[in-house]
């Protein structure tokens, strides 16, 4: 919007009397910031304005300025007795606080519960397997001890010279141990197997394994002799007589 | 003291500053207010309810783009009017009946009455700038009062102000020259 139209139309005069519209308000601003005349003359109107309004001034009554004092300063007052709000929003911060660090407590401490509680649980399994083991081991123990129970070298023969094994034969209660820790490791299609000989007629007594310290087999009834043969892997139900490594006569 | 430094404190909340603006330019508002509703109590509750204003939006006044007496006027104009639509009170004639109370013998102040360079002026030109300064007319209502056309009405404005301004400045030259003379003894 140019000077000329602004002051022909007497825009100036309508903008102090803030009779313009929004659109025009914001011409007529935008003029008088790049025109330093047009804002000039802006400057000389509001101050005849103003002048001519201190001519016609009427002093109001001082009730006025007492009334407006009074209000002021009961507003400023109510901003100052927001005490009981900020009092109240502080608790409710710190309660919020708490909570939240209750809350990540809790739920460290439920952390820590299910941390404990596997841990026990796998304890739990650990002590039941030792125990099954101690029960196992004693009931190996007593059987090894019994005074009934006979123990038997088995040596290895030219085969395998350095092989050995120990049985122990209980005939009162049936019983068979063998401990074959002193046998040689053997390739992974092979294992031992140990027979019994009743009548000429080799029974199966079950597999053993170097990797056991000791191991319950079948007892035989009427057996002579026991003894000890290298099998494809997972046992044959006749023994390889040429794989025969030991054998002991009971 | 400087309008900047008072706007300033009263922007910090600063009562007193308030009040020294309310001393400063009550008189020249109340004269304003109080022609356009011709109701000295309504007056007086709009003039501290124009006061109530200042102390609250005066983060909203822009010294760049007006005077604080400009920004004030604004507002007392603003509620004044707005409280006259509101009360169903806008009687904007020379009809006194509104002080229909007022006893024949107590004396009535006239509110009317025009002073300094205004009351020099044409009596024309006097009635169209009271019109749209004092009484809170539109340029295209007050008009319609006088009973021109609009652009007739505008040029009376114009040279209403012309005349204004002449007079101003030629008071501005004299107080000039005399303290000129003065100075030189």
């Amino acid at each position: 919007m140019d000077r000329k139209r602004i002051l022909e139309e007497g825009l100036l005069e309508k903008y102090l009397l803030h009779e313009l519209t929004v659109r025009e308000q914001f011409a007529v601003e935008k003029a008088l910031q790049e025109d330093a005349e047009l804002q000039s003359r802006f400057e000389m109107l509001e101050a005849d304005f103003e002048r001519m309004a201190f001519e016609n001034a009427i002093i109001p009554n001082t009730r006025v300025k007492e009334s407006l004092k009074t209000r002021v300063e009961s507003e400023h007052t109510k901003q100052s007795n927001n005490w009981p709000l900020f009092a109240a929003a502080s608790i409710a911060l710190i309660f919020l606080s708490t909570s939240f660090w209750l809350f990540t407590n809790w739920q460290d401490a439920q952390k820590n519960l299910d941390t404990i509680q596997n841990q026990t649980t796998d304890l739990q399994k650990r002590l039941n397997l030792l125990e099954e083991k101690t029960a196992s081991t004693e009931t190996q123990l007593n059987v090894i001890n019994n005074v009934n129970t006979i123990p038997f070298l088995l040596k290895g023969n030219a085969k395998l010279p350095d092989a050995h094994a120990v049985a122990y034969v209980n005939h009162e209660d049936k019983l068979v141990m063998v401990n074959p820790k002193g046998l040689p490791e053997l390739s992974d299609d092979q294992t031992y197997q140990m027979w019994s000989d009743v009548n000429g007629e080799m029974i199966n007594m079950g597999l053993l394994s170097p990797n056991e310290e000791l191991l319950a087999l079948q007892y035989i009834n009427n057996a002579e002799s026991l003894n000890i043969t290298i099998e494809p892997a997972g046992g044959s139900e006749h023994p390889t007589v040429e794989n025969l490594i030991s054998n002991v006569m009971l | 003291m400087d309008d900047a430094l008072l706007i300033k404190r009263v922007h910090d909340q600063d009562q007193k500053a308030l009040y020294q603006l309310y001393d400063k330019y009550s008189g020249a508002l109340f004269g304003v207010i109080l022609r356009m509703c011709r109701n000295e109590s309504l007056a007086e509750d709009l003039l501290q309810e124009t006061f109530i204003k200042i102390w609250r939006n005066i983060g909203s006044y822009d010294e760049t783009r007006g005077k604080f007496y400009t920004w004030a006027y604004r507002i007392a104009k603003n509620t004044t009017l707005n409280a006259l639509r509101k009360n169903d009170l806008l009687i904007q004639t020379e009809d006194l009946s509104v002080y229909g109370t007022t006893s024949p013998t107590e004396t009535t102040p006239d509110y009317t009455e025009l002073n300094g360079a205004l009351k020099k002026l044409e009596p024309h030109h006097q009635e169209a700038l009271s019109l749209i300064y004092f009484k809170g007319y539109t340029h295209r209502e007050a008009h319609t009062v006088m009973g021109v056309p609009l652009g007739t009405f505008k040029s009376y404005i114009s040279q209403a102000l012309k005349s204004l301004r002449k007079t101003y400045g030629n008071e501005l030259m004299m107080f000039w020259l005399l303290t000129e003379l003065i100075s030189n003894g």
